[in-house]
């Protein structure tokens, strides 16, 4: 309704004056698309300013700044599966998501016991939960330091990392979905006789598996950073080894080239993954905002989870997210 | 206790009012909870501290007991206060760099032009692991200050600029209609209606900000630094220190505790005490 005041009143006052570069340029304005366009173009600009910089502060350091066309260089290498590292890509990808899949997996299976139990017992709850916080806001170059020095290099200590940065959300998670699980079915399935385990089965999981999917999303997400930082100090292939090869070899366009496919394999993952996989889970749900929803509401309240336990979670809490 | 000395006097204990039998219960339900809160804290010390001598090298695994005699030792050297003070100032410059950033980014975000630049590239800030700013900052600064202090912008704008712009999406579209359809500026729109509808969203990101911002600088410093907390823990892990290092982490994750759940969890609700009702 104002914008019609306003325009017409805008027409009055001068008709000739929205020109055809005025409108043009309104609508580039008004469209996101073009923005989105313009970033990597801006972004180009800037990295190539600041090369400019860099080099006129310190002479000396020439190479500090790679060019694009070496970063693009690397990576079209690298795509192509030609590398001065002891494996290509695809190799060193395999083997992270391989540590990372494991990991997950053993965090699943703990998270979502200890998280019914503290779903379901308070006193359970009482004798986990500041562990659980507390393993959560750990920084995971402590576990990655730790894991390095007491396992050494190999499989074992990436992996444990991996369980560790997982396990308290997807407990966190399974606990919250243990709450919200609907009560008056368990009610139900009480008065009908129903035996405890079907009831488990056919009543608790149902209910829980959007929240396992989000705390397996958050997991794969976290784990994913974690791993990487284990695998510096102590793995000996794999995504985060072979980035401190290129920095440890000092070829900053290695470190720039890798980091740009760490993100790529970030997008892919979260894009290709797992937007299909909740689309083919949650098919036989009635409706598919109902799951957005939940999912919506329950992220608020893993995200006020590494505040502290009695964290009010106002019902508007924004989704804020370490993932993609 | 005063009440239930009052109501003993007068007449036999007979009726506790429903009050008292609600209370008692709760009592003891609390009292059951801190049990086993205890009993946790019990159980996980105690297999640390078992397992460090048994399970696993005294070296490999200092106990808990090991870990506070060492702490005890490092505060004797007297490098304890300007390590955190270095690394705690380089937070405080850093934050407040991407504190401003972040919010301003969200705030440029509801234009929709605008909207589509930043959209990469507070993608790109959230998924990007920290590790790769650590170590691309420690390439071109070397172990220069502002090394660690671009780290933690970048990786934390983004969590703030999400916060943000959620709360963009949810801001009260009717009272910014009705504020431009009586010709308020701009800038008292944005004053006035945005920012105090932004106001919570905007500290949830900084608490999400800051519990990223500290283990990113941190990070940064192992790679890139000659003093605070990253390089202690560096120096004691190459040496093959496990107590030290252990007690370097713990000493600042508990500082960082509780600069998270004291300070910034008291300036939330003085700040948002006109809400009243924060409490769900």
């Amino acid at each position: 309704m104002s914008a019609d005041l306003r325009v017409a009143g805008r027409t009055t006052a001068g008709p000739q004056r929205a020109s055809r570069t005025r409108r043009a340029w309104r609508t580039v304005w008004r469209s996101p698309l073009a923005g989105r366009l313009t970033f990597p173009i801006v972004c180009l600009i800037v990295w190539l300013l600041a090369i400019k910089v860099v080099t006129t502060i310190w002479p000396f350091a020439v190479d500090v700044l790679p060019t694009p066309w070496q970063v693009f260089g690397f990576m079209f290498d690298e795509i192509m599966g030609k590398t001065v590292a002891p494996h290509n890509m695809y190799e060193t990808f395999a083997i992270s998501l391989q540590r990372l899949g494991i990991g997950m997996v053993i965090a699943l299976i703990i998270g979502t016991i200890i998280g019914i139990a503290m779903g379901l017992s308070k006193a359970v709850n009482a004798f986990f939960n500041d562990w659980v916080v507390a393993i959560l806001a750990m920084p995971n170059l402590a576990w990655a330091l730790f894991c390095s020095l007491a396992f050494g290099f190999g499989d074992i200590g990436p992996t444990i990392v991996v369980v560790l940065t997982g396990v308290p959300f997807v407990i966190i998670n399974v606990r919250e979905g243990v709450r919200n699980t609907p009560t008056d079915l368990f009610d139900m399935a009480r008065a009908f006789g129903v035996p405890r385990q079907r009831v488990i089965r056919q009543v608790l999981i149902p209910s829980l598996l959007p929240f396992l999917f989000a705390a397996a999303r958050y997991s794969f997400a976290l784990g994913w950073k974690g791993l990487v930082v284990a695998e510096v100090f102590g793995g000996q292939d794999g995504a985060g080894w072979t980035i401190k090869f290129w920095y440890d070899a000092h070829r900053a366009y290695g470190v720039v080239g890798y980091a740009l496919l760490f993100v790529i394999f970030a997008l892919v993952f979260e894009k290709l993954m797992f937007d299909q996989l909740s689309k083919r889970l949650f098919k036989w749900r009635p409706a598919i905002d109902a799951a957005d929803v939940v999912e919506a509401r329950f992220d608020a309240q893993t995200k006020a989870a590494p505040q502290p336990p009695t964290a009010p979670s106002a019902p508007d809490h924004p989704r804020s997210n370490d993932h993609g | 206790m005063a009440t239930t000395l009052e109501t003993a006097r007068p007449t036999p204990p007979r009726r506790p009012s429903e009050e008292d039998v609600v209370r008692a219960a709760k009592r003891k339900d609390r009292i059951t909870t801190w049990g086993w809160r205890l009993a946790g804290y019990a159980f996980f010390l105690g297999i640390w501290e078992l397992a460090s001598g048994r399970l696993m090298d005294e070296n490999l695994l200092p106990g808990p007991s090991t870990v506070f005699r060492t702490f005890g030792e490092l505060w004797a050297t007297g490098e304890v206060p300007g390590a955190f003070a270095t690394t705690l100032s380089r937070i405080a410059i850093g934050f407040s760099i991407a504190f401003i950033v972040g919010v301003g980014v969200g705030i440029l975000m509801q234009n929709r032009f605008l909207n589509g630049f930043f959209r990469d590239a507070v993608t790109i800030g959230v998924t990007t692991p920290g590790l790769i700013w650590a170590l691309l900052t420690a390439i071109i600064f070397g172990n220069r200050p502002a090394g660690p202090i671009i780290a933690i912008v970048l990786t934390t704008f983004a969590i703030i600029t999400v916060n943000v712009s959620e709360g963009i999406k949810s801001l009260p579209k009717d009272l910014i209609d009705m504020a431009k359809s009586f010709d308020v500026g701009v800038v008292r729109r944005n004053r006035e209606i945005v920012l105090p509808h932004l106001a919570p969203f905007i500290f949830t990101g900084v608490r999400f900000g800051f519990s990223i911002a500290w283990k990113v600088t941190v990070l940064t410093e192992v790679f890139s630094s000659s003093k605070g907390i990253g390089f202690e823990m560096r120096t004691a892990t190459q040496l093959f220190r496990l107590d030290e290092f252990l007690t370097w982490i713990l000493a600042f994750y508990v500082l960082a505790l509780v600069l998270d759940k004291v300070v910034l969890e008291t300036l939330e609700r003085r700040f948002f005490a006109w809400r009243g009702e924060l409490k769900s």
